[in-house]
């Protein structure tokens, strides 16, 4: 949040999306994890390049709103540009961790037991 | 002599044929004896008498004709003191004339600065309540996570910034100080974004730079303004779904921004008048046009900074504006800058070319000031992380300081605590201040966390310490826990 009266940047949030506010894509939320497919090329608008550099192992959109201090709307119609070029896949952190949201149950009993037999 | 004799000679005839008769008379008369001596005297008395009229009448005459002339004299004087009265007066006139119109002329000069002082006055007051409705409506950008809102505060913030705009220009154009200035040097891109911004038709602007450079903090704002102008100028003369290039070129002598419509096409009349308007010398308000403030205003600031601005046909079919930023308004922002990170493509912002003198002093301690800034919001940042996971996603292992990463770094020794207990990172101070102390944190709190078992103290120190065992505590490391800091809530210092 930048400090009132005082505006870090001369950039306007509405020349960075070319004047769009609204993602076509629902693919982001604040938690989907992303993760860059290629270097920046030359050229590329300098918030591209910084989630591209950022993404090199997977992020939250979050983390990438905030590194860049940036409101998640604006970011994610970014990251929607950046996926529809092919630069980056987006994955959903809940289909990731579904399968070892919880430990198997024989394991936890293992180590009850161990604890109780310290 | 003429009119004397004309008096004189009847005069003198008169009296000598008088004198004469009464001499013949007289003699004629007189006994002889007498008359020979009467003859005499008479005829004597008949000369003195006749030559007494005749002087009588000579000088009557001369007495008569000098006060005639005397009398013509006279009118004379009279006609000519007339005519002097006459030409005093029109020189009264015409002074008084003169000092009204020097009046007129004063006073006319005062209104005219009056006015100019007023305008110049209400353009730093729109242009100061332009700037913070920006901040405020950037803030509310980040605030509000609905679209919808959203969409409405970009759309007024796009609004604002072109009233922004045109606050700018009379600020210019009155000679007003301008009002909005960077403390830091803005990269290339933000430049040219600020300048589309300001516009109305910024969606019709595609920028293509691959530059690194950026413009010095106190020109950046001028430049933004005059770009914004010509970008202006281009989009309001080409068609509504045209677009509007602009390039970004760098060559010896600084860096060129070429603004390329395909437009109307400017005639060489045209292209040369507007390139009188933006090199003018010295631009007077009485050639403004009224409605084309435009290029008066990028003649001015082009003047107040030094830009080169010229005009030519362009290869799309339109009119291209070529704005030449001289070296000493160029600087090379420093790795680790903040806002738009530079960007990898290009050789990493070296000091490419040979810098002006004028321009080197100012970028380091502006960089230094940044980067202090930067990784003192990174420490803060990495605290709260710290603070939030006990394990540290692996992002964080990218920052440039890794013993940051420990707990302890997030608690030196003094450092005051806020409401919640936790410490806090006092402002302005550097990384370095930040990890001297972080490693007198450290061997202190392993000191003291082993014999501070009992005696609740309530220094920092001490709190620092409980904190960092408690840490360690918590973390699974291979080092066993001591045990009077085993419960987080003894650990709590209230």
């Amino acid at each position: 949040m930048s400090r009132p009266g005082r505006d870090e940047s001369p950039d306007r949030l509405y020349t960075l999306t070319g004047g769009r506010s609204h993602s076509d894509s629902d693919t982001f939320d604040l938690v989907t994890l992303v993760v860059a497919e290629s270097d920046p090329a030359p050229g590329m608008q300098s918030e591209h390049v910084a989630i591209l550099r950022m993404c090199r192992s997977p992020v939250a959109v979050v983390e990438i709103a905030a590194e860049l201090g940036l409101p998640g709307s604006i970011v994610r119609i970014m990251l929607a540009d950046l996926l529809d070029t092919g630069r980056i896949s987006a994955r959903h952190p809940r289909t990731a961790r579904a399968a070892d949201r919880l430990p198997d149950p024989e394991l936890l009993e293992q180590v009850l037991v161990g604890l109780r037999n310290l | 002599m003429r009119p004397s004799l004309r008096s004189t000679v009847p005069a003198a005839l008169i009296s000598a044929a008088v004198t004469g008769l009464l001499c013949v008379w007289a003699v004629s008369a007189a006994p002889a004896s007498a008359q020979t001596p009467l003859a005499w005297g008479a005829g004597a008395g008949a000369a003195a008498l006749t030559a007494a009229v005749t002087a009588a009448a000579h000088f009557r005459s001369l007495v008569e004709r000098l006060r005639g002339r005397e009398a013509a004299f006279t009118a004379r004087a009279e006609q000519l003191a007339a005519k002097a009265r006459r030409a005093e007066e029109d020189v009264r006139r015409t002074v008084a004339d003169a000092r009204r119109a020097a009046e007129d002329a004063a006073r006319s000069e005062a209104v005219r600065t009056a006015t100019v002082a007023a305008c110049a006055n209400a353009a730093g007051r729109v242009q100061a309540i332009a700037t913070s409705v920006l901040a405020d409506l950037r803030a509310m950008e980040h605030r509000h996570t609905d679209e919808d809102v959203l969409t409405d505060l970009l759309h007024l913030d796009h609004r604002a910034a072109q009233a922004g705009r045109i606050a700018d220009s009379i600020a210019v154009l009155t000679g007003a100080r301008s009002g909005r200035r960077w403390a830091r040097p803005i990269v290339m891109e933000s430049i040219l974004r600020g300048a589309m911004g300001r516009i109305s038709g910024y969606q019709r602007v595609r920028l293509h730079s691959t530059s690194q450079v950026a413009i010095a903090g106190h020109a950046a704002e001028g430049v933004m303004h005059a770009l914004a102008e010509l970008l202006d100028n281009a989009a309001n003369f080409s068609p509504p779904t045209a677009e509007v290039h602009v390039y970004v070129e760098e060559v010896p002598a600084g860096v060129v921004v070429t603004v390329e419509d395909s437009g109307l096409v400017m005639s060489d009349i045209q292209l040369r008048r507007a390139e009188r308007a933006v090199t003018a010398e010295k631009s007077d308000l009485s050639a403004l046009s009224g409605t084309r403030l435009g290029l008066a205003v990028v003649g001015r600031l082009a003047r107040k900074h030094g830009l080169t601005v010229s005009f030519r046909p362009s290869a799309r079919g339109g009119t291209g504006a070529l704005m030449m930023l001289p070296q000493e308004l160029l600087t090379e922002l420093r790795p680790g800058s903040p806002a738009p990170q530079p960007v990898g493509i290009a050789p990493p912002p070296a000091p490419v070319r040979a810098r002006k003198a004028s321009a080197v002093p100012r970028v380091p301690e502006q960089a230094a000031q940044s980067t202090e800034e930067t990784e003192a919001e990174v420490v803060e940042e990495e605290v709260q992380e710290v603070q939030d996971a006990p394990n540290p996603p692996a992002t964080t292992a990218a920052t440039p300081t890794p013993t940051t990463a420990t707990p302890t770094a997030s608690d030196p020794p003094g450092a005051d605590l806020g409401e919640s207990g936790l410490p806090k990172r006092r402002r302005g101070r550097t990384l370095a201040a930040a990890l001297l102390r972080t490693g007198e944190a450290k061997a202190r709190a392993r000191d003291e966390a082993r014999p501070a078992t009992a005696a609740p103290s309530t220094t920092p120190a001490a709190q620092a310490a409980r904190f960092s065992s408690f840490r360690k505590a918590v973390t699974p490391t291979p080092v066993p826990p001591p045990p009077a800091t085993s419960t987080p809530s003894e650990g709590d210092p209230r």
